[in-house]
Order: structure tokens, then C-alpha cells, then sequence
């Protein structure tokens, strides 16, 4: 009975494993059984810090891959909408004095959420804006597109979106003071809480995404991939679903963005720099982008195999340092696109499909060589 | 371009927009109080900034011809050349220095181009039947490990080439009516001139060339006719390396290099390429002068902190209204890959 | 497949070799600690150094600081010379058997190093990581600003004493409600203190007309505000300004800028690389105007990059720089040449940097606030008591950055005359007091 259920549903399934998965995580580092805490049970490798960026980091790369894994279309400027989200919240609401939100209002429990609701729709509709126009072009050309839009933005936050002095973004120091989440007078912080908070938002990402993927909107997008022009042909409007599917990014980067000005509490422009959009791409083409699977897993991946080097590579090769992890770094991306050009989650799952398929159905002599 | 292209509406609006920037700045420039000399040294600062970008403008361009690959990279090489170069000259070779900047000079480039060929063996070579996405990312994290590498061999700090006139770390400098020129902009401008040269030599009368220039125009043609695609790709890398090497020579004694200069050199080489149209030479040498001037006649009369602004602003007006390039004709974008 | 898994394997074998080749080269230091080196300087911590004289009886727990400076990314050339001198301080102390509390007892001392990447996401992570997990007692780390005022916050929520490398007054005080931040100090001096220098020299040689230009960063821009200020103040004008980017090879824009800008002299604000090349620009295009840098630029990096014209440039400066010029009775040369000898041999030859100075300044408080405590604390307890330590203690402390005299109100404890005044002469910094202008 469960079985077959779990064979009919399997991304219900998998949502609801991993909910329970996340659910005990927090539960160990509030309850601490037995004196272990949650890095405990990594043996210290990985922190509460580093699972809940892996949660926020997931949201943007979830939006992201509906993008590129599916709509074929490549963002290499994503942080730009990430950023706007990020920058939305910190600016109004460490920031009010400056709009004329009065305290009583900027100070108030729903203010935070309202900011969010706020770039979510801002990014979202500069998202239909400029969607149009961008998303007319292919390949290597939107990837330059978007890396250019990337770039300006990062610069508008560095220069106080171009206006004189730095009183709006705070220039390189950014905007300090964001305050925490609260809902009433329930305050979502310390970090034990405030994990559930950015779980429970990227699981419910994560099942819309699903949702989207599984349905007419999806067979579109995948229908685009394939090939724009037979799709077009079958009646599908290529231009509509490109956009739809930039501007649930965008929404998706933004919610991520308040959420980690929220974590971080002080806002700066550098996560939102190039090599910040770059991450993006990097983390989505580990996991697979053509899965949705593939978001959380290749930003799991990533912060935690960061983390592995930065306290882990030390043991290994006495004196390595900041220099060696980034080589590091490097090299292994570069393994990973060669070998595994589909993400690591896909390509595993294909091997051990071809394992077990191998073993059950071939029969012997008719294995495809390797 | 003839006069019947010129009736629809559409040909008029890249002249127009032109002639408005040309205004744009005249005006801004009248409120900083600039004179023709401080035009005129816009306009020469950065024809020499866009020589260099045209450089690796043409390093990107030469690797996209033949693999599609836009090569991340790219900017590495100009990075490995100028840090090279430096250690050589450093080095304690018994060397008049004359000679010994000879040397630096041709170990840089040749130890960039050998750093290029490995890249493309070790990384592309093994990925070529990959997508273009992917293969961006595997030429994005040969960058961050070359950089990495570089970090670890040289250090943060910036380090000095001596001007190739002076072999000091003060430069010969001519004043012509106000406008100052130094020696190594000659340098920089008759360097690609040569190297521009002796890349039109070698795609038009050398076999490899053309062997090269046909890889590009249809690769299983190329094929067909008993050429070595992968051997031509290998080429292009080691091309494309020693032209980046050239530039980040030339470059180094009017800046100081250090370990991350390769990146925004990479990227505005880039957007020249773009404007170049992203498959012709000399497009990219006019997108390069082009990009220089404009980027240095805006940030003159503007704020410089937006300067980068400007650059990445042509280059999405470019992608949206002139794909092609500003040299072609045509209206469709190449289909990539 | 096989010819793949090949080429994977030659792949990883070069990246294994060019790890293994490069690093001995590239960080000579940490490799072999030798104590026979570092135990014939004496040591300078003052409460430390009776300990060397008695055997101490009894060990206690091994005490840990946590250390984190942008090894790499944007920062770094701020970042290596602070790492460095977190070593060297960690190789001493490990020489010296760690630190004696008042109560007689030897404690270890750890210090814990990791890389902010210049990223403040990064700096938080190991941050958190370097209070959670690692359990330190106190926080040496942030090179740049940006990443020090992402930090503060999560070392005011876990109350854990935090002293950063970089220069922004917002880092320890709230610069709209003037509050300290109650476990934040900082050891750099600050652009405020520069920029009155530079008021009172510009004063001095009768110029009005002020152009500034500076560098498109955190540093660069907070120059210009403090100048901004301080000009102001002193009646100055700043009629041109202009950021230039570390990167640029030209600067055409900003040399016209300043020519038809009219102005008598050319405040910079910026560090090498960018300070040098725009100094050889401006040599270049207004010859006769005379250069005045900030403290960003005060080291000999600066002069070796910008060549004969960094001549006769004039710039306010730690002492560090000029050490050997000091007359006998200041209380910072001893420090100084102390620091320029350790760091010298412990690096075989490093260039001395102020970066580096800061670095020591706030590891020495660290390790003078440990050796204030006794023994049976809890872990809050020690770290509170390393901040009231700090708070209440360092009083004419004699530093690299200046003598600090930090108070409740004012967590740097610096004016401006922890800064001196330099030129250029002949290829090097000298000491150019008001005296000589």
C-alpha cells in the first residue's frame, strides 16, 4: 500500500521525506538528545548557518532551474533579482525615515512581510518588463543579455542606485540593521527558528515548482526547449511561457533575497556581484538543472562542500588555505561539467538506474557498452 | 550601406541615436567646461584602453568561430601573460635588460599559449560533444582555478613591468598642445597593428588558416574535406591565449598587474567582441576602439563610478537591436551552437 | 568511458602537483614552525612575559581565538598581510606555551584562521562557526568594512567580544543613534583622522581649492565623506571629485576633470595598485599641483609602483612607516621596529604593511585580555570578561595604529594624532612633521 503510494507520488513522496528529514534536523539542534546538536551529527562539518542558507540559496536556484532546466533559457544574471529582493526589505525597512513611512507602521510585525510582498512584486514585474525583449534571444546571446543586466544592477546597488551621496543602499557598506522576522509578538529568530521559517518557504517553493512543471504550462516549457519552432507550430505562444517563466524566477530570487537580508541582517552588494550570479549557474548545473530535484541538491552540494574545504581541507594538506580551496573549487567544477555534464543528482540517478535495469532486465551479452 | 537601405525607418535609428550620444556628451562636457583638448584626450585614452580590448575581443572571437564556445577563460590569458612576463624580467637571468624584456616578453606569450593548449586538452576536449551552457561553466571554473593558481604562485600584491622605452617604471611621455601621449601607447597601437597583420597572413595564405577560417564557416564540411576539427580547436585555444598574453604584455606597464586583473579585461573584451558581432576580427578591433572611447568619453564627463554601466548598457542595446554586430547587415541573431 | 576516466585522472594528477608545487612556495610561513626562531625576540605582551622566567606549575584549559581576514577575493592584499601576522602571533605563543593568567596558570593558546573570501556571507558563516562550534573566546576578523558591519550583528547577539581590521566608524558606534556597539572594537585608524591632516596641510601651504579623487571602494568613498567634513570645516573647497576603479589602465577622464577643475591641489584617496597609477597620471597631466594621499597608501608598495613620480607626494601615516625616523621617546617605536623585525622573519621578507599592523594590535588584545582571566570560567563569562577587559584596559596602549586609549564611549580610542605626517623623498617615506612644512 505505502509502496505503490510511494511509486504513484514520487515527488509527494520525496516533498514530504525530506520535510521530515529538515523537521528532525531542527528538532536535534532545539532539543539537543543526548548533548548532540545539529553540526554534531555532521561531525562538526556543517552548521545551522550553512542549512539555512542552503534553504534560501535553494528558493532562487528552484526559480532558476524552471528557467533554464526547463524553459532553456540562461540567466547568468539571476542575482540581479536576488538582490532586488534583498535590498527591497533591507531598504524599507531599516531605511523608512528616507520614504516617509512613518515608525508606527515601519516598526509594526507586518511591515517585514509587507516589504517582502513589495519586491516580489517589483522583481517580478521588471521581470514581464524586460521579458519580452530579452527572451527573443537565443543561446549564447540572452546568456550575455542577462550577464549585462546582472552587472548593472550590482553596480546601481554600489552606487546608490545613481543617486548622488549614499544615504539609499549604503554604497559598499551596504544597509546594516535589517530586523528580524516576527509574526505578532512571536519573534523568528534565533537562528533554530528561523531555519523552519526558510524551509518551510522553499518546500512550499519547491511543490509549486512541481506543480508548475507537471502541468499545461510545463509540457509548454518543455515543449520550447525541445524546439522553439515545432512548439510554435503546435500552437504553443513561446513568447508568453519564456516570460512566465522568468517572472516566476524573479518572484522565487526576490522571496530569497528578503529572506537572506532578514538572516544576514546587514545587506551588501557583493553576494550580488557576477561571480555571485555565476554561483547561481554553478550550483544549478552541479544538481541538474534540468530537475527541480536538482536545485536544493546542487546548492547542498556546493555550501557544503565549501564548508568540507574550509575545515576540512586544512587537515589534509597542512597550510592550505583561502588560495588552495578556491583552486580546489575550480578543478572540481570543472570535473563535475565533464563528467557529469547533467548534475550530479541526474547522473546518479541514471547510473543507478542503468545499475539495477542491468541487473533485472538485460539479459546477459545485450548490456549497452559503457 | 546604400540610400534605399537608408528610407526605412528603422536603418535611421542606429545613426540617430549616435548623433544623440554625441550631443549627450558635448552638453555634459560644456557643464565641466572641456575644451578640444580635453576631447581629444578622451578620444586617445581610450583608443588605447579599446586596442587592448580588441585584443581580447579577438582572443574570444578566434574560440567561438571554431568551438561556439564563448570562453570564459579568455581573461585568464591576459592575466598569465603580464604575471609571466613580470616573473621572467624579475627573475635573475644574466641579461642585459633590454634582452632580458625580449625574453620576458616571448616566455610570456609562449608560456600563456602552452598554458592555453593544456586548458583546452585537459578541459574542453574531453566536454566537446557537451552543451554550450556547459561548456561556458567548464571554461567559468578553468578561470577560478587559474586565478586561484595565480593567487598562490604571485600573491595579491601588483606587481611592475617596466615601459618597453624607457625599460623604467617611468614612462617617456610627449606632449602634443596639451595632450599627453606616452611612449608605451605606441607600443600598445603598433603591437596590434602587427599582430592584426599577421593574423590576416595567416587566415589568408597560410593552409592552417584556412584551415582554420573553414572549421568556422561550416565545421563538418571542414570534415569532410580531411580537416582535423579537434587539432583546429586546440589551435584556436592556443591562438586565442597568445593573443590575450599580447595584450596583458602590452598593458602591463601602464597598470600594475596583479592576480584578478583578468576579469573585467575578460568581460569588456568581451562586450567588444559582442558589438564586433561576436564572429569577425575586425569587428572586434571596431568594437574594442569603440567601447574604449565611448567608455572614456562617458565616464569623463559623467561620474566614473558608473563607468561600467555604460559599457554593459551598449552591450544589451547591441543584443537587442543589432545582434549581428554593428558591422553586419542583417537582422536575424546567429542561431548559436 | 575509459579514455575519459583518463583524462580525468591526468586532471586531477596536475591539480595535485600544482597544489603540491605551489605551495611551499606561495606560504613560506606556516610550514614548519620553528620554535629555536621565534623564541629569541622577547616577547612584548607584557603580562605574558613573567611566565618565560618561572616554570609554569599547572596547565590550564586551551584557550581560542578565532581569526578571519579575506585571504582571498578583493581584499586580499589587505588580508594576507593581517593572516600572516595572525600566524606569526600563533607561532609565538605556541613558542611560549600560551598565555599565564593572573592566578599562575598556563594556558594554550589556539588560534583558529579562516578566509572571509571578501564576501560578507562568508565572513558570517565562519563567524557563527568560529562561536558555535569552534567555541572561541574572542573574534579577530574583518579586513573590510562591508564584511565587519555583516559580522556585528551576529556577535552582538551572542555576545562575543569582536575586534575588526577595518576602518568605518559605523563598525563600533551606530552613526544615527551615536551608540556604541557594545562588543565591537576596532584597531585602523580612521579617514576622519586622515582627512584633518591633510585640512591642516593644505591650510598650512595656503590652497582653497581642493580636487579629490578617489577609489570606487568602501575605503575610496569613505574618504571623500570624511573629507566631505573635514574640509568643510577647515574652510576648504572641494570643487572636483571623481572615483577611478582599482582596475583602470586610463584616466583621462579624471586628469581633465581636474585640469579644467581649477583647483590648487589633488587629495587621493585610495590604495596600491590604483594610488600609484593615478599618482603617475597626475604627474603626468598637472605636474605643478601638489599630490596629498590618505593612510591607504602608506607603505613602500606605493612608492615602488608609481616610481619617480610618487616624488614629493605627502601623505598622513601611521608611524609604522617611518619608524626609524621617531624620536627615541615615542612610545610606539618600540613596538614598531619589534613588529617590522618579527614579521620580516617570520615572512622571509614580506613587505611590512599598516594591514598587517592592525592585525597585531587586535590579536595583542586578544591575547592580553586572555591572560587577565582565571581559571574556572564559563565560556560567557571568559567572553565578557574579555570585552569589559578591553573596554577598561587598553589605556595608553602603545599599538602600531597609535597609543589607544579606548573608553565605553569610544571603542578605538584613537584621535587624530595616532597619525603622523610623510613624504616621499628619494624613493622612501620620510617623517615630514608640521615643523618642517
Amino acid at each position: 500500500m505505502l509502496r505503490r503510494a510511494l511509486a504513484r507520488y514520487p515527488n509527494t513522496a520525496a516533498c514530504l521525506g525530506m520535510a521530515l528529514g529538515l523537521l528532525i534536523l531542527g528538532w536535534i539542534e532545539i532539543v539537543q538528545p543526548g548533548g548532540f546538536d545539529f553540526s554534531d551529527i555532521t561531525g562538526g562539518l556543517v552548521t545551522l548557518d550553512t542549512m539555512v542558507r542552503i534553504g534560501i540559496l535553494s528558493i532562487v536556484l528552484v526559480g532558476l532551474n524552471l528557467l533554464m532546466g526547463y524553459a532553456g533559457q540562461i540567466s547568468l544574471g539571476q542575482a540581479a533579482f536576488y538582490g532586488m529582493g534583498a535590498y527591497a526589505s533591507a531598504i524599507l525597512t531599516a531605511r523608512y525615515s528616507l520614504l516617509g513611512i512613518p515608525v508606527a507602521i515601519a516598526q509594526s510585525w507586518w511591515w517585514p512581510w509587507l516589504a517582502i510582498l513589495f519586491g516580489m512584486i517589483a522583481a517580478g514585474g521588471l521581470a514581464y518588463l524586460i521579458g519580452r525583449p530579452i527572451l527573443n534571444l537565443r543561446g549564447h546571446y540572452l546568456a550575455m543579455a542577462t550577464l549585462g543586466l546582472g552587472i548593472m544592477f550590482y553596480i546601481l546597488f554600489r552606487e546608490n542606485l545613481g543617486v548622488p551621496g549614499d544615504h539609499i543602499t549604503g554604497a559598499f557598506d551596504g544597509i546594516t540593521a535589517v530586523p528580524r522576522l516576527r509574526i505578532g509578538g512571536f519573534d523568528l529568530w534565533p537562528i533554530s527558528r528561523y531555519y523552519f521559517v526558510v524551509w518551510t518557504v522553499a518546500l512550499i517553493c519547491l511543490t509549486l515548482a512541481l506543480n508548475i512543471v507537471n502541468s499545461r504550462t510545463g509540457r509548454a516549457l518543455r515543449a520550447i526547449h525541445g524546439s522553439e519552432r515545432a512548439s510554435q507550430a503546435a500552437g504553443v505562444d513561446i513568447a508568453h511561457h519564456k516570460v512566465q517563466a522568468l517572472v516566476v524566477s524573479a518572484v522565487f530570487a526576490s522571496l530569497a533575497g528578503s529572506l537572506y537580508a532578514h538572516f544576514q541582517a546587514a545587506v551588501s552588494p557583493k553576494p550580488f556581484d557576477f561571480a555571485g550570479s555565476l554561483e547561481l549557474v554553478v550550483m544549478s548545473a552541479v544538481g541538474g538543472m534540468a530537475s527541480i530535484w536538482g536545485a536544493p541538491f546542487g546548492v547542498g552540494v556546493i555550501l557544503i562542500l565549501k564548508e568540507v574545504l574550509r575545515s576540512g581541507l586544512r587537515q589534509v594538506l597542512r597550510g592550505a588555505s583561502g588560495e588552495h580551496e578556491i583552486v580546489f573549487y575550480g578543478v572540481l567544477l570543472v570535473v563535475i561539467m565533464v563528467f557529469m555534464p547533467e548534475g550530479i543528482l541526474v547522473w546518479t540517478s541514471a547510473q543507478l538506474k542503468e545499475l539495477r535495469g542491468r541487473r533485472a532486465v538485460l539479459p546477459p551479452g545485450l548490456e549497452r557498452s559503457p | 550601406m546604400s540610400f534605399t537601405a537608408l528610407r526605412s525607418p528603422r536603418a535611421w535609428l542606429g545613426p540617430l541615436s549616435v548623433l544623440a550620444l554625441i550631443a549627450v556628451v558635448f552638453f555634459l562636457g560644456e557643464r565641466m567646461n572641456f575644451g578640444p583638448q580635453q576631447y581629444m584626450q578622451l578620444i586617445l585614452d581610450g583608443l588605447r584602453g579599446g586596442t587592448i580590448y580588441a585584443l581580447i575581443a579577438m582572443g574570444f572571437v578566434t574560440v567561438f568561430n571554431v568551438t561556439g564556445i564563448i570562453n570564459f577563460a579568455q581573461g585568464a590569458f591576459v592575466m598569465l601573460g603580464a604575471m609571466l612576463a613580470v616573473s621572467i624580467y624579475d627573475s635573475s637571468l644574466p641579461l642585459m635588460p633590454a634582452a632580458k624584456l625580449v625574453v620576458a616578453v616571448i616566455g610570456g606569450i609562449a608560456g600563456t599559449t602552452l598554458i592555453g593548449m593544456l586548458l583546452e586538452r585537459l578541459t574542453i576536449y574531453p566536454a566537446r560533444h557537451s552543451s554550450p551552457l556547459t561548456l561556458i561553466i567548464i571554461t567559468v571554473g578553468a578561470y577560478i582555478s587559474m586565478q586561484g593558481l595565480a593567487l598562490i604562485a604571485w600573491g595579491a600584491k601588483p606587481y611592475v613591468l617596466p615601459a618597453f622605452t624607457t625599460l623604467d617604471i617611468a614612462d617617456k611621455t610627449f606632449r602634443i598642445g596639451g595632450v599627453v601621449l606616452k611612449a608605451q601607447s605606441l607600443w600598445i597601437w603598433g603591437t596590434t597593428a602587427l599582430v592584426l597583420v599577421g593574423l590576416a597572413y595567416f587566415f589568408e595564405r597560410t593552409l592552417t588558416g584556412k584551415a582554420l577560417r573553414a572549421c568556422a564557416i561550416n565545421k563538418r564540411g571542414a570534415r569532410l574535406m580531411g580537416i582535423s576539427v579537434n587539432r583546429m580547436s586546440l589551435l584556436a585555444f592556443a591562438l586565442a591565449a597568445a593573443l590575450g598574453a599580447i595584450g596583458g604584455i602590452v598593458v602591463a606597464p601602464t597598470t600594475r598587474p596583479t592576480y584578478d586583473m583578468g576579469l573585467v579585461l575578460g568581460l569588456k573584451g568581451f562586450v567588444a567582441a559582442i558589438i564586433g558581432g561576436l564572429v569577425s576580427s575586425p569587428g572586434a578591433v571596431i568594437g574594442g576602439l569603440l567601447l574604449g572611447i565611448l567608455e572614456n568619453l562617458a565616464a569623463g564627463v559623467t561620474r566614473s563610478g558608473m563607468k561600467d554601466i555604460y559599457s554593459f548598457i551598449v552591450l544589451i542595446l547591441v543584443l537587442l537591436y543589432r545582434p549581428q554586430g554593428i558591422l553586419r547587415a542583417g537582422r536575424k541573431p546567429v542561431e548559436a551552437g | 568511458m575509459s579514455r575519459r576516466f583518463s583524462a580525468l585522472i591526468s586532471l586531477l594528477v596536475l591539480a595535485a602537483m600544482l597544489l603540491a608545487a605551489c605551495a611551499p612556495s606561495a606560504t613560506p610561513e606556516p610550514a614548519q614552525p620553528q620554535p629555536a626562531e621565534t623564541e629569541a625576540p622577547a616577547p612584548t605582551e607584557a603580562p605574558a612575559a613573567p611566565a618565560e622566567t618561572e616554570p609554569a606549575a599547572q596547565v590550564g584549559s586551551t584557550y581560542k581565538i578565532g581569526f578571519a581576514s579575506a585571504i582571498t577575493g578583493p581584499g586580499s592584499s589587505l588580508g594576507e598581510p593581517e593572516r600572516n601576522t595572525a600566524e606569526m602571533i600563533a607561532d609565538q605563543l605556541e613558542a611560549q606555551g600560551g598565555v599565564t593568567g593572573p592566578d599562575g596558570v598556563l594556558h594554550p593558546v589556539e588560534v583558529i584562521i579562516y578566509d572571509t573570501e571578501s564576501n560578507p556571507d562568508t565572513a558570517v558563516s565562519v563567524v557563527r562557526r568560529l562561536i558555535e562550534e569552534d567555541e572561541v573566546q574572542v573574534i579577530v576578523a574583518g579586513s573590510l568594512s562591508g564584511n565587519s558591519l555583516a559580522i556585528v550583528p551576529v556577535v552582538t547577539e551572542a555576545e562575543v567580544p569582536y575586534i575588526s581590521m577595518a576602518s568605518a566608524r559605523s563598525i563600533i558606534q551606530n552613526p544615527e543613534t551615536g551608540e556604541t556597539n557594545k562588543w565591537a572594537f576596532k584597531t585602523p585608524q580612521e579617514n576622519l583622522h586622515s582627512a584633518r591632516w591633510q585640512a591642516l596641510y593644505l591650510e598650512n601651504i595656503g590652497v582653497t581649492k581642493v580636487c579629490h579623487l578617489y577609489e570606487n571602494t568602501g575605503y575610496g568613498k569613505d574618504t571623500f565623506n570624511q573629507a566631505t567634513a573635514a574640509f568643510g570645516e577647515a574652510g576648504l573647497e572641494i570643487v572636483y571629485s571623481d572615483t577611478f576603479e582599482r582596475t583602470d589602465t586610463e584616466f583621462g577622464g579624471q586628469m581633465a576633470g581636474v585640469q579644467v577643475a581649477g583647483c590648487n591641489a589633488v587629495v587621493v584617496g585610495a590604495i596600491p595598485p590604483g594610488a600609484s597609477n593615478v599618482t603617475v597620471a597626475l604627474r603626468d597631466f598637472v605636474p605643478d599641483l601638489p599630490v596629498i594621499h590618505g593612510h591607504g597608501t602608506c607603505n613602500q608598495a606605493f612608492i615602488d609602483l608609481a616610481g619617480p613620480a610618487a616624488e614629493g607626494v605627502v601623505s598622513p601615516c601611521g608611524r609604522l612607516l617611518v619608524v626609524d625616523m621617531l624620536p627615541d621617546d615615542d612610545p610606539q617605536k618600540p613596538v614598531l621596529q619589534k613588529y617590522i623585525q618579527d614579521y620580516s622573519e617570520f615572512t622571509n621578507g614580506e613587505p611590512i604593511s599598516t594591514f598587517g599592523g592592525h592585525a597585531w594590535d587586535a590579536m595583542s588584545w586578544a591575547v592580553e585580555a586572555l591572560a587577565s582571566l582565571d581559571e574556572g570560567m564559563s565560556l560567557q563569562e571568559q567572553r565578557a570578561a574579555i570585552r569589559d577587559y578591553i573596554e577598561g584596559n587598553i589605556k595608553n596602549w602603545p599599538g602600531t595604529g597609535g597609543v589607544f586609549n579606548i573608553t565605553p564611549d569610544d571603542h578605538l580610542g584613537l584621535d587624530y594624532e595616532a597619525l603622523t605626517f610623510v613624504k616621499v623623498e628619494g624613493g622612501r617615506w620620510v617623517y615630514y612633521p608640521p615643523e618642517q612644512w
